[in-house]
């Protein structure tokens, strides 16, 4: 006990703002790494890219309206992530089509009224690459609150996502409401995304989702396992992360700490899939 | 048109769909015999899939569609599935993603695995159960989307040309592999194919399509040179005449 609070002390968690970032991650990265199970499934990484890129709309939004960019950005890339869920659902122009088109609006929208604006350009660079360390306590409870249904989101729709993403003609007939799944899962996803880009950063935020979801098909051998193995990589890549990145001997850019031991444990899980072959 | 009615498990009315302003189907009339095997033949564009799709709902259309019951279950095997091979879904897993609430983190129930164990027995793929979906044969990914559509007891079973993807024998066996399911299950089958001699084999009613509808019933009255050189627009012929194999 006496160890781990050395540990843990070594790599400053005995100060409040380290244990309030650790509580994020904690509440953050299992919601990511799980999410990311079903966008490698959907093949919805540009989509996610897309979402985090529309921090810098969102926040010009607020800007132009007069409300708080925690507000303004989670709403809009809501409004985004469900757009697009409509428009791909109608349109004959092909997904990654219809992402690329509204991804430039948005990000051509949020440098216009900035470049207005040169106070605020300062803020927006701090969405480029995140700062877990500037979590408060308030976005710990709204987090919580998140997570809490996250967790019954996940539960309920799991199975069902796989079977929309393996065939959504084959589901829907055999009676899953695959409209409601899929913008279900579009919401989630674009306020997951939107949160980790506060903490985590626009550049690294895919990151976050994709690799322990990448990491996990490599060594699950059944769908159910690959939900665990995308848990236990991203948790522990974030955890991990934290402290290499607080060590006094390392002292790195957390997000992109958590994302490098993310990406060994995906080098990990190549070298073992090569293995098994 | 009442007894119509009742021995009728689909009835298409004056049936028109439309996509992206191309006329597809235009004025279909046809109906699905109840517990018959019905094929629909066409040349390559004559809107069988479309036909299909209206009715399972996929796309809209103008006129009507009855069936019998009100409110059949569905079961549907696709054309041409092709699976993620990096997935590691099992063929267990995926054929309790509908039926099963509990998420699979927490395995396969023992209700769920003994009901989807013998949807398999029954098309002879339980051996396949726990290998990946990804890396299935066609014919053996063929089996296991009929042991799906299966599962829910289908008054209708619909097949969209599901031996696309095998060999001539392959699509021999599976016919004669849904034959005695849906002998036994007691369900009316309607598919889509592009072997007419393993229709003149197996089914019992034909719907000749070509955008419109332009000969339906038995095969013997049917899948005559005339009929199908006017659907083809070029002479077809049939290795063995329907008189013969049925």
């Amino acid at each position: 006990m006496d160890l781990f609070h050395r540990v843990l002390c070594g790599c400053g968690l005995d100060a409040g703002f380290m244990r309030l970032a650790l509580a994020g991650l904690l509440l953050l990265s299992p919601m990511a790494a799980t999410m990311g199970v079903q966008v490698v499934n959907f093949r919805f990484a540009f989509f996610a890219e897309a979402i985090s890129h529309s921090a810098f709309a969102g926040a010009a939004l607020g800007i132009v309206l007069g409300l708080s960019p925690r507000i303004s950005m989670p709403l809009f890339a809501l409004a985004m992530g469900l757009g697009i869920v409509t428009v791909q659902r109608r349109s004959l122009l092909s997904s990654d089509t219809v992402i690329g088109v509204v991804l430039s609006a948005v990000v051509a929208f949020g440098l216009a009224v900035v470049s207005r604006r040169p106070d605020v350009q300062r803020t927006m660079m701090r969405f480029l690459f995140g700062d877990i360390l500037t979590i408060t306590s308030g976005d710990i409870v709204f987090l919580s609150v998140l997570f809490g249904a996250f967790v019954v989101f996940q539960a309920l729709a799991y199975n069902r996502l796989l079977y929309v993403g393996f065939h959504p003609v084959l589901a829907e007939t055999h009676g899953i409401p695959t409209a409601v799944f899929q913008y279900l899962f579009a919401g989630f996803l674009s306020l997951v995304v939107i949160l980790s880009v506060w903490w985590i950063g626009v550049l690294l935020v895919t990151g976050l989702l994709i690799i322990p979801a990448a990491t996990a098909r490599n060594l699950a051998r059944s769908a159910g396992a690959m939900f665990w193995w995308s848990l236990a990589v991203g948790t522990s890549s974030a955890v991990l992360g934290l402290l290499i990145s607080a060590h006094p001997a390392v002292r790195t850019a957390t997000g992109a700490t958590i994302v490098l031991v993310a990406f060994c444990w995906f080098l990990v899980s190549s070298v073992v899939v090569r293995w098994r072959k | 048109m009442n007894n119509f009615t009742e021995t009728s498990a689909v009835i298409f009315k004056n049936l028109s769909v439309t996509l992206g302003g191309v006329p597809i189907l235009a004025n279909v009339s046809a109906h699905v015999p109840l517990h018959g095997s019905t094929a629909i033949v066409g040349p390559n564009g004559a809107g069988k899939t479309t036909l299909l799709m209206a009715l399972l709902g996929q796309v809209p259309f103008d006129g009507t569609i009855d069936y019998n019951p009100k409110d059949p279950r569905v079961g549907y095997v696709p054309q041409r599935v092709a699976p993620d091979r990096g997935l590691p879904l099992t063929v267990l897993e995926f054929m309790v993603l509908g039926p099963q609430l509990t998420p699979l983190w927490f395995g396969v129930g023992n209700r769920h695995r003994d009901q989807a164990m013998e949807c398999l027995q029954d098309v002879k793929a339980e051996t396949l159960a726990k290998r990946r979906v990804g890396t299935l044969s066609g014919g053996e990914l063929q089996r296991v989307l009929l042991a799906l559509a299966l599962q829910r007891s289908p008054d209708l079973l619909v097949l969209d040309e599901p031996a696309a993807s095998v060999d001539f024998q392959g699509e021999l066996l599976f016919c004669e592999l849904l034959e005695r399911v849906r002998s036994k299950k007691k369900f009316t089958q309607l598919m889509v194919s592009h072997d007419l001699e393993s229709v003149a084999q197996h089914a019992t009613h034909v719907i000749c399509l070509n955008r419109r509808v332009t000969a339906e019933g038995p095969p013997r009255e049917v899948l005559t040179p005339d009929i199908l050189t006017t659907l083809y627009g070029m002479h077809m012929g049939l290795l063995r005449s329907p008189a013969t194999v049925s």
